[in-house]
């Protein structure tokens, strides 16, 4: 139970690297523009250079550790593929381009046009992975809370509960696997298939939110005893100010962004 | 909103409770029903009551959480520094008093220890600088400063609750209410948390109040006690001399816990010793013993009969949890056959081996305690014997079957485990489909699940909540429902994972009551536990794991006389064994139990009220 998979508390260490020092606001607003573009996007290449220039972004601005750059450059990268396959088997084949076959098994066959799509649709995706890195992998679960109560005046009552929530995670993981391995030991899971695993989820359900519904309520006892609400706002010892270095970086980002989106209009497979 | 470092005028208590009775909404009658007591700034005080009496419901309304944040119907006054809590906001009422909770999981906000101590003061407004150097005085007190950039995660259980004590301190509130700090931490943890509050107490600037049934550590830093009966009115109020030396025998007929080294006092005097001032503590217990002559009676043959003579001679005065054990020692068990054989197993989790080599035998109709410090294996291998976890084969044996190439059903006609929390085990609506499930997994005909399912029912004195939701039953309730299921199928052995945490003595008595009764009738017993006296009170055998390895397997007296073996193991001396180790007596210097105490002539066959009916 002590080793947590993702810890939101971690210290992001990276001194003096620009990413880190930024307001996490800013890191979110930036790709925002090329984000809600990418939904619209067919071709291949745009979603490569919005991709491209995630990339660059975090490399320059954030020091990535192994397990960051494993999953920049191998996890993501895999999951393109698998899934770009993936989307192509599914594509409708009469709807596509016929003129190249990639694979032929008996009588499916696979087109080039289909494999295309596929592609286009798992790389998309992986462009709206790469712009949400920016932010995601190099702000703390606190500095995001600090930013949204002192920028968009998002109650703190909220921002704070919605952290202590954090903790609950890992514990809810350790009690489900107590659960499912009581129930096991009890000999409740009834037969293969899917209908038998969801009555089976079913049944960690109430013991899981009995524990659940318990534990917050003990949790809240015990931020009102510590005046947790007490007043409409709290200190702050940490102030995540907006400085004109978020601008700077919002504004470049967005001008880089939308150039790529411009250059590369009207984003369809040729 | 009164400043704490105000002092009031010196005529006004700091804390005044007048007859308070609080009635939980969709309760009927009140818990308490009308306590009173008054206490002066500076003072320490230890709260007692019978189960069921409303001690946590009392310290939950100090600070207003009853009836602002937990719904209930209160009567009678609580003031705090002339503020009305029922009245007052918990914020305000928060500079007043601070709360320290039972599970420290549970009182956790943050991500580092420097975070969460700081949450409370930032919470008031306080300048940052003012946070900052309450924070780090907090931290100072309980030793947790160095280590302040860390995770909470990283504590022990027993360094969560002193960080819980610190944030608690970092209110600056003049008044510390602790409901059961150290119910749910292991014998180092308690440790640690009383010499925490101990420097607090030297300190001498918080009035504390203490709900806590680890009598035996909290006695040593109060010096005052207010008694509650099982209704929850004060029945005694004052010194800790007066009310626990004075009234000791009164408390102890309302079914109040008293300190062990107190409780094995009464037994003696009973038993014919003039002891003098009634000791509180292991060390005034040694006192007291080592100052008085034996009495005629215990000196002879009689006096220095064993657990086996002492059977049958439970008195009046032996509390329930001390009631002796049948006398089925290694040495009765070791003629009969091993039903659990454990052979070189080895268990690792992930790539990490939690268990090495291990070599483990119990024979039919034994009890059995494993023991250890946190993250020592042995739940680990609890689990591994019950085949909860996967072992390789040909490891263990339970009885004639190999856990890891049977199935279920032929297991649980063997062995049942029970989890720590019995609702993780529920998997049916009612209490009766929770035992018929078993049943039906054996693939007996519906006629006779119906009868063993009921006549489990009534052994465990369930027979009127059969189509209730498990759920729905109360604490105690639900434990003996997960040990009549784990049994149900009619496995021999039972095996418990720290049966009795996070509970209170009584509830957890009444399980040990059951347990003793099914070993007595038979069952193999194998448990694992923190709970020292449970370990001496009711264990055959004593076996201690250490970094996955078993260091130590003997008879329970011979492991509670090696003082380093159990130190090493993060293990301590039950409060008895202190006390009378070494003692110039020899009828008590081999004392554990309460039950070996030298016993007065008269016999008195009626023992605790058993639970359930033995087991056929």
């Amino acid at each position: 139970m002590t080793s947590l998979a993702v810890d939101p508390y971690a210290e992001i260490a990276a001194r003096g690297r620009l990413l880190p020092g930024l307001n996490p606001l800013a890191k979110l607003a930036a790709p925002i523009p090329a984000m809600i573009v990418l939904v619209f996007v067919r071709d291949l290449v745009t979603p490569l250079a919005l991709i491209a220039l995630g990339y660059a972004v975090l490399l320059v601005g954030a020091r990535l550790d192994l397990r960051r750059v494993l999953l920049i450059f191998v996890a993501l990268p895999v999951a393109v593929a698998v899934l770009g396959f993936g989307m192509a088997v599914w594509t409708d084949a009469s709807r596509v381009d016929q003129s190249v076959v990639v694979l032929a098994i008996g009588p499916w066959t696979l087109y080039g046009g289909a494999f295309l799509v596929g592609l286009a649709t798992s790389l998309r995706l992986a462009a709206l992975i790469a712009l949400a890195l920016i932010a995601g992998l190099t702000t703390t679960g606190p500095d995001l809370v600090r930013a949204t109560v002192q920028q968009l005046r998002v109650p703190y009552r909220i921002g704070y509960t919605a952290l202590a929530a954090f903790r609950f995670v890992p514990r809810f993981g350790h009690e489900l696997d107590v659960i499912r391995q009581a129930h096991r030991v009890r000999g409740s899971h009834g037969g293969r298939g899917p209908f038998a695993a969801l009555a089976r989820w079913w049944g960690y359900i109430v013991p899981l939110l009995a524990g659940a519904i318990r534990h917050a309520e003990r949790v809240a006892l015990a931020m009102d005893s510590r005046a947790f609400g007490a007043h409409p706002d709290r200190t702050e010892r940490h102030l995540v100010p907006w400085r004109a270095r978020d601008t700077v970086f919002a504004v470049a980002f967005w001008i880089a962004s939308l150039g790529i989106l411009w250059a590369l209009f009207p984003w369809t497979l040729a | 909103m009164g400043s704490p470092a105000d002092e009031t005028a010196t005529g006004t208590p700091f804390v005044q409770v007048e007859d308070v009775a609080i009635t939980h909404d969709g309760e009927s009658t009140p818990t308490p029903a009308g306590a009173s007591f008054t206490l002066r700034r500076g003072e320490v005080v230890l709260l007692l009551g019978p189960s069921g009496s409303g001690k946590s419901t009392l310290a939950l309304s100090l600070n207003g959480l009853i009836p602002h944040s937990i719904p209930a119907t209160i009567t009678g006054s609580v003031r705090i520094d002339g503020q009305d809590a029922a009245h007052t906001p918990v914020a305000t009422l928060s500079t007043l008093v601070g709360m320290v909770f039972q599970d420290p999981d549970a009182q956790l906000v943050t991500g580092t220890l420097l975070d969460e101590v700081a949450f409370g003061p930032e919470n008031l407004r306080l300048p940052v600088d003012v946070v900052l150097a309450r924070a780090e005085d907090a931290l100072r007190r309980v030793g947790l400063w160095e280590r302040r950039t860390e995770n909470p995660d990283r504590l022990s259980g027993g360094g969560r609750q002193r960080l819980a004590i610190a944030c608690a301190l970092a209110m600056g509130s003049p008044l510390l209410v602790l409901d059961e700090p150290t119910a749910n931490l292991d014998p180092a943890g308690i440790e640690e948390v009383y010499a925490t509050l101990a420097e607090v107490v030297a300190a001498g600037d918080r009035t504390i109040v203490l709900v806590e049934h680890n009598l035996d550590q909290a006695v040593a830093i109060t010096d005052r006690v207010v008694a509650l009966d099982a209704a929850g009115r004060t029945v005694a109020d004052g010194s800790t001399d007066e009310v626990l030396r004075g009234r000791a025998d009164e408390l102890h007929a309302l079914g109040v816990w008293l300190p062990v080294s107190t409780l094995a006092a009464l037994a003696l005097r009973d038993a014919g010793w003039q002891l003098g001032r009634l000791p509180l503590t292991p060390d005034e217990l040694r006192a007291a013993v080592d100052a008085a002559e034996a009495p005629r009676q215990a000196r002879g043959p009689e006096g220095a009969r064993g657990p086996e003579g002492a059977r049958g001679a439970e008195g009046a005065r032996g509390t329930e949890g001390a009631a002796p054990r049948q006398a089925r020692g290694p040495e009765g068990a070791r003629g009969a056959a091993a039903v659990i054989a454990v052979r070189d197993l080895t268990v690792s989790r992930g790539r990490t081996a939690v268990l090495h080599g291990i070599d483990l035998e119990v024979r039919a109709g034994e009890f059995v305690a494993i023991v250890g410090a946190n993250g020592a294996g042995k739940t680990t291998l609890l689990q591994a014997i019950a085949g909860v976890i996967p072992v390789p084969r040909g490891r263990v044996r339970i009885d004639d079957v190999d856990p890891a190439r049977t199935d279920l059903r032929t297991l649980s006609r063997r062995i049942g485990f029970v989890f720590q929390n019995p609702e993780h085990q529920f998997i049916a609506h009612t209490v009766y489909e929770e035992l018929a499930h078993g049943l039906r997994l054996q693939r007996l005909p519906d006629d006779e699940v119906r009868r063993r399912a009921l006549d489990v029912l009534t052994r465990f004195g369930l027979d009127d909540r059969a189509d209730v939701h498990p759920f729905l039953l109360s604490g105690g309730q639900k434990r003996r429902l997960s040990v009549g299921t784990a049994l149900v199928a009619g496995a021999p052995i039972l095996a418990l994972d720290e049966p009795t945490f996070g509970q209170d003595r009584a509830r957890a008595d009444e399980l040990l009551r059951l347990l003793r009764t099914l070993n007595e009738a038979g069952t193999t017993v194998l448990v694992v536990t923190h709970d020292m006296q449970l370990v001496t009170d009711y264990a055959d055998r004593t076996v201690v794991v250490e970094g996955g390895r078993i260091v130590a397997d003997a008879a329970t007296p011979d492991i509670f006389s090696d003082a380093a073996l159990l130190r090493r193991a993060g293990l301590r001396l039950p409060p008895l064994r202190r006390a009378l180790q070494g003692s110039r007596h020899p009828s008590l210097a081999g004392v554990t139990r309460l039950a070996d105490l030298p016993r007065p002539a008269a016999p008195d066959a009626t023992s605790g009220a058993p639970v359930a009916e033995a087991a056929s």
